[in-house]
């Protein structure tokens, strides 16, 4: 089971999670500081924290397990620094965020880090709106992507803002086919009790 | 069927290689798998072909399809393409495979890189020798020799598809075996009037490729890692073919194919140097961009170049990129090139030129995805 988890979660963003160790609950209406850092969030239904690290700057929760239904958390990325962990530094280098970025910047930077590391061609950006993060002005934007041997059709949202130079940001992505609809109310729900600072 | 044997009759003077399957018949539907080593590689070879059909990344497009279909056909014979199925995959790197089977992949990327239809008949003609020295076969007896079966499928992920870079790095065997489908290859392309020189030139440009892009990231090229591995070493093998092409008999045609290359890749151009662009590799990106640009500067490439620069973001880049983006408009670019200027302007603190540039777009691309968010920082209210 471990083995199968870790097979899945290679497909998609997950790549870069090293090892699986094991989930947290994140209990409903219970606030939760992410990566100890400046990001609160309060969750209207439980959610489950993977144990494997994204980055350092990183999170994912999940609700009936890893590449069905994603929350990625990312929180106080500062410049020059890439969204997640490098894949392969050295060959594959992910591109960097700039605290001059303006919201299409950051969207470019999302998608570039995305082809990259999941080695896919097939990503594309559906919208890009301004929204209000955390009492911020920032972005919302909407993307699908497929990942080669897999071909599951997935779609995702994020929101977030650049605040004090870091970038913050919330996404959420599912397989098109049922899961997506059937929770992006409660992703939504999550971004909206978003706190920083 | 002369032109098969003399093939195989180059392959092995040029390659000195004992060719085990040279009287053998072309490995085709028709003719099937022969014994029980092959029928083992035809059983998981055409379960991958039954997913590579159904999957998302296949460019399904007719007028590419057929392209590339008659320009294999041109190069290796009617009767010899025949049974081959081309799968063309939107992959933005260079590489090609070839199963025992007769299912052949072409990544999106390869059509950036080579520059003209003899090149690409080049890698057609490469592939093809693979297949019909039934080369995959060999590996495969060879690996079970030394081995076990099982050795075999950890190593080559879908069993039995010799590609152009993707095989394990242990195995001089198919060294050999690459250099007899190099030398096959110059067969073809002398036979069917192609100049033989195109196979030699394809290393030495992605020999250039790997050189920048190791120089934008202040690194030294690797010089024998990845698809150099089980390839004969490019330095050699360039030098290797060049030698081999200039030893064929002077005269004949030498066919180059450059207009009808372009011609027929032109309604793609866009898409593969986006993927491209993507890859966040500047170095490789700028000189494949430099070397399409051969004959000058279309307003398509400078919107490229725009692009390319302002995803980058170095000092100075914006400035830069508003230049490419200027001329590409002038030039009657897509209307992108106007998002592009907004946003490299708006960057390089030219805010007035650049709302204005953004307003230009939305004016000419009402219905744009990212319509709110441009509109705002245009600064208009939505």
């Amino acid at each position: 089971m471990r083995k199968f988890l870790m097979i899945a979660g290679g497909a998609a963003l997950l790549a870069a999670a090293p090892a699986m160790a094991g989930f947290k609950l994140m209990p409903a209406g219970q606030p939760q500081l992410i990566r100890k850092s400046a990001l609160t969030v309060t969750p209207g239904i439980a959610w489950n924290r993977l144990g494997a690290r994204l980055g350092r700057n990183a999170e994912a929760w999940t609700l009936d397990g890893n590449t069905l239904n994603d929350l990625i958390f990312y929180t106080a990325i500062p410049a020059g620094q890439t969204l997640f962990r490098e894949v392969d530094k050295k060959n594959k280098p992910l591109p960097k965020f700039d605290a001059k970025m303006l919201a299409p910047d950051v969207v470019a930077m999302f998608e570039s880090s995305y082809r990259i590391a999941n080695s896919t061609s097939l990503f594309s950006v559906d919208s890009v709106e301004p929204a209000t993060f955390a009492g911020k002005p920032g972005f919302r934007f909407t993307y699908s992507f497929t990942i080669q041997n897999e071909e599951v059709r997935r779609s995702g949202e994020a929101t977030g803002a650049i605040v004090n130079g870091q970038l913050y940001m919330i996404t959420f992505e599912a397989p098109k086919i049922h899961y997506y609809d059937r929770n992006i109310a409660d992703y939504r729900a999550v971004v909206a009790s978003a706190k920083v600072g | 069927m002369r032109f098969v044997s003399a093939i195989t009759a180059a392959a092995v003077v040029l390659a000195g290689m004992p060719a085990t399957a040279q009287d053998a018949p072309a490995p085709t539907a028709a003719t099937g798998p022969q014994d029980e080593d092959e029928r083992g590689l035809w059983m998981q070879v055409e379960d991958a072909e039954r997913k590579l059909k159904a999957s998302n990344f296949v460019i399904r497009d007719p007028a590419l399809n057929d392209y590339v279909r008659s320009v294999y056909c041109k190069a290796v014979g009617p009767s010899e393409c025949a049974g081959v199925r081309i799968y063309i995959t939107r992959t933005p790197f260079f590489n090609a495979s070839m199963a025992p089977n007769g299912m052949m992949q072409i990544w999106s990327g390869l059509f950036l890189r080579v520059r003209d239809e003899a090149q690409l008949a080049a890698v057609l003609a490469h592939e093809h020798t693979h297949y019909r020295q039934r080369h995959s076969l060999r590996l495969f007896r060879n690996i079970k020799d030394k081995t076990n079966a099982a050795a075999w499928l950890a190593i080559v992920p879908f069993a039995g598809i010799i590609s152009l870079g993707m095989l394990g790095s242990i195995f001089s065997f198919s060294r050999e075996m690459e250099r007899e489908a190099d030398s096959g290859s110059l067969t073809a392309l002398s036979a069917s009037g192609y100049d033989p020189e195109a196979a030699s030139q394809i290393w030495g440009q992605m020999l250039a490729e790997f050189d920048a892009t190791a120089a934008e990231r202040k690194r030294k090229r690797r010089s024998e890692g990845g698809m150099f591995a089980t390839h004969p070493p490019s330095v050699e093998r360039q030098a290797d073919l060049k030698k081999q092409a200039a030893a064929l008999p002077a005269g004949g045609e030498r066919r180059r194919g450059k207009d009808s290359y372009r011609a027929a890749l032109a309604p793609y151009w866009a898409d593969l140097i986006d993927d491209q662009i993507k890859l966040n590799d500047f170095g490789a990106t700028d000189l494949l961009l430099g070397q399409l640009a051969s004959d000058g500067w279309t307003a398509e490439l400078l919107f490229a170049r725009g692009e390319l620069h302002r995803a980058r973001g170095a000092a100075g880049d914006f400035d830069k990129a508003a230049g490419y983006y200027a001329d590409a408009v002038a030039r009657g670019a897509p209307v992108e090139a106007q998002r592009g200027l907004g946003m490299a302007l708006l960057r390089s603190g030219k805010s007035a030129e650049g709302q204005a540039a953004l307003k230009e777009y939305l004016r000419l691309r009402p219905e744009a995805k990212d319509k709110a968010m441009i509109a705002m920082l245009a600064g208009e209210s939505s």
